[in-house]
């Protein structure tokens, strides 16, 4: 169990709080106009975020009161009927190949905190060859300047990080990961803001403060662009690691006694405080000073980790103690991804030990090994767009599905009410009534004209390849690349099928009768988990 | 920056950090009460 209530929530903040709150938070506000953006921010984390947040807090505290930490045993929980436990097989693949390809990603902060302490990249002055040096990094660059093995190395080290803390369990891994990442990361991040907000003006006279400017300037007109409000219903619900399947896991952990209303506030209001405060203040005012705005525009534009791998070593190389910044920027991305990543391996973990007895160690380094062999293909293919293909569907327009499966079995299904009084069981606070009707009504259809939008916009052209997930034509070389990533998703999707099946019947679960209920979590349950 | 980005950004950090502190406040203040009962 958790050991500590304060752990406990820097845990849960510190899944929410990824590299999403300082790569993608910053790229999404320049790219849709900045002040109308932050006005849809907020209404989206108002009406989605916040309440997205204490239903999954409650679809996990519902499933652990019947020993239950993976989501087809919390949707079967929810709903006595057969088909509940399959739709749970969304909360199995998505975290599965989420951590794949995000332990890739995370593996690059780990590598560049190594080249900044080195100076690895120094010299490199422009854009260009930086982007020359990240392409040779990842491999996809014809001229090398990194060894072949580097990014496998990486990886591999990344990979092998994240399992060693999840084998130790939850207060003995992720808790304490959590309790010493998370205010390395405030530290990290906080000092950097300080660093870039009093930048001396750039060589075109421009200041961090007109980079701040441009994100806050209110800009009703821009408010009439639906592109501009779904970016932002996006952005909420990728920072907050709604639909995954983690934060339930976590929240399964705890007890009816146990609060989850406030808390589950707190950890919102705690991802928000990083992504709006600090995220906001580090990469884009630092971008317009010394390229001003339209530079950064252009930065943010043209990739989506350009201005964290691309432009940032570019700036810190032109400042005093430079190394040092570059060690702080991408290890406080690696601590913000890695607090994320552990969280990802939970509910897997909770599925083959609880369904199937294995024992945590011997669990955690199984799901290491495929991890690995799944992560090659993203190291060797990336340039083919393999990664994109898994980004998208299952990182991006899974997560909506997710989420609206989630919101129907837990408050459409379970009931509204019962969904209200579960979520205020043990509760430090009262939630205002209002968001029982937002929870109720507001928040399914945000969900929902979200699913239909990006599907009829975003996914059925990429379906059909007319454009790639990751942008622009799909080249026809990269087309069977892109066919064996769809063809591996679809395969764990069947697999993950079959050993559910597997599980119920071997534990002789009856899909009408339920689970059975215990006020405290079972001995069986803690042994999985302490 | 106008007067209008400065209030929007004050508004901003204001709203986000006010909800941490209370809500930190107010975990911490229930959780003395349950180290008192």
């Amino acid at each position: 169990m958790w050991a500590t209530r304060i752990g406990l929530i820097l845990a849960m903040a510190g899944n929410a709080v990824g590299l999403g709150n300082f790569l993608r938070f910053p790229r999404q506000a320049v790219l849709n106009d900045g002040g109308s953006f932050m006005v849809a921010y907020f209404v989206a984390l108002l009406l989605l975020g916040i309440p997205l947040m204490w239903i999954e807090w409650g679809v996990g505290r519902h499933g652990g009161a019947f020993g239950k930490g993976h989501i087809p045993g919390m949707f079967a929980s929810l709903w006595k009927h057969p088909a509940a436990k399959y739709l749970g097989v969304i909360g199995l693949v998505i975290p599965l190949a989420v951590l794949t390809y995000y332990t890739y990603i995370e593996s690059w902060t780990l590598a560049y905190t190594f080249f900044s302490i080195t100076h690895g990249y120094w010299g490199l002055e422009t854009q260009e060859a930086m982007l020359g040096y990240l392409q040779s990094f990842q491999g996809v660059s014809p001229t090398a300047v990194h060894a072949v093995w580097v990014p496998f190395a990486f990886f591999a080290g990344t990979l092998a990080l994240n399992i060693f803390v999840v084998s130790k369990g939850i207060s003995g891994g992720i808790e304490r990961l959590a309790k010493i990442g998370m205010p390395v990361l405030f530290v990290f991040a906080a000092v950097l803001a300080v660093v870039v907000l009093t930048l001396p003006p750039g060589p075109d006279g421009h200041t961090a403060g007109d980079g701040l400017a441009f994100i806050y300037t209110p800009n009703m007109a821009g408010l009439s662009d639906a592109s501009v409000w779904l970016a932002a219903a996006g952005q909420i619900f990728f920072t907050l690691s709604v639909g995954m399947g983690t934060l339930q896991a976590y929240a399964s952990y705890l007890s009816k006694k146990d609060d989850i209303a406030l808390s589950g506030l707190a950890t919102a209001s705690t991802n928000e405080a990083v992504e709006v405060v600090l995220g906001g203040s580090i990469a884009i005012p630092a971008a317009v000073v010394f390229f001003g705005v339209s530079g950064a525009v252009a930065v943010a534009g043209s990739g989506s980790f350009n201005l964290g791998f691309v432009t940032m070593p570019v700036i810190f190389q032109q400042l005093p103690m430079g190394g040092l910044l570059g060690f702080m920027w991408f290890g406080l991305l690696f601590f913000a991804g890695i607090t994320s990543s552990v969280a990802m391996a939970t509910p897997i973990l909770a599925f083959f030990r609880e369904e199937f007895g294995i024992g945590r160690e011997r669990v955690a380094w199984g799901l290491g090994a495929v991890v690995f062999v799944l992560g090659l293909f993203h190291v060797a293919w990336l340039e083919h767009g393999f990664l994109d293909e898994w980004d998208y569907w299952a990182g991006t327009f899974g997560l909506v599905v997710f989420a609206v499966v989630e919101v129907i079995l837990f408050i459409w299904i379970y009931g509204r009410q019962n969904a209200w009084h579960s979520i205020h069981e043990g509760a430090d606070i009262r939630i205002p009534t209002a968001f029982k009707w937002i929870m109720g009504f507001v928040t399914p259809a945000y969900l929902l004209c979200i699913l239909g939008w990006w599907g009829a916009t975003d996914a059925l052209p990429i379906l059909m390849m007319e454009v790639a997930a990751g942008g622009g034509d799909v080249r026809p070389e990269a087309v069977p690349y892109i066919v064996a990533s769809r063809a591996l998703l679809v395969a764990m999707t069947l697999g993950f099928l079959w050993l559910i099946r597997l599980a119920w019947k071997r534990n002789h679960y009856d899909d009408r009768a339920g689970f059975v209920e215990h006020e405290e979590p079972t001995e069986a349950f803690i042994e999985v988990v302490v | 920056m106008t007067t209008a980005a400065a209030l929007f950004m004050a508004a901003s950090w204001t709203f986000v950090l006010g909800l941490v502190v209370w809500c930190f406040r107010r975990v911490l203040k229930s959780e003395s009460a349950r180290v008192k009962h």
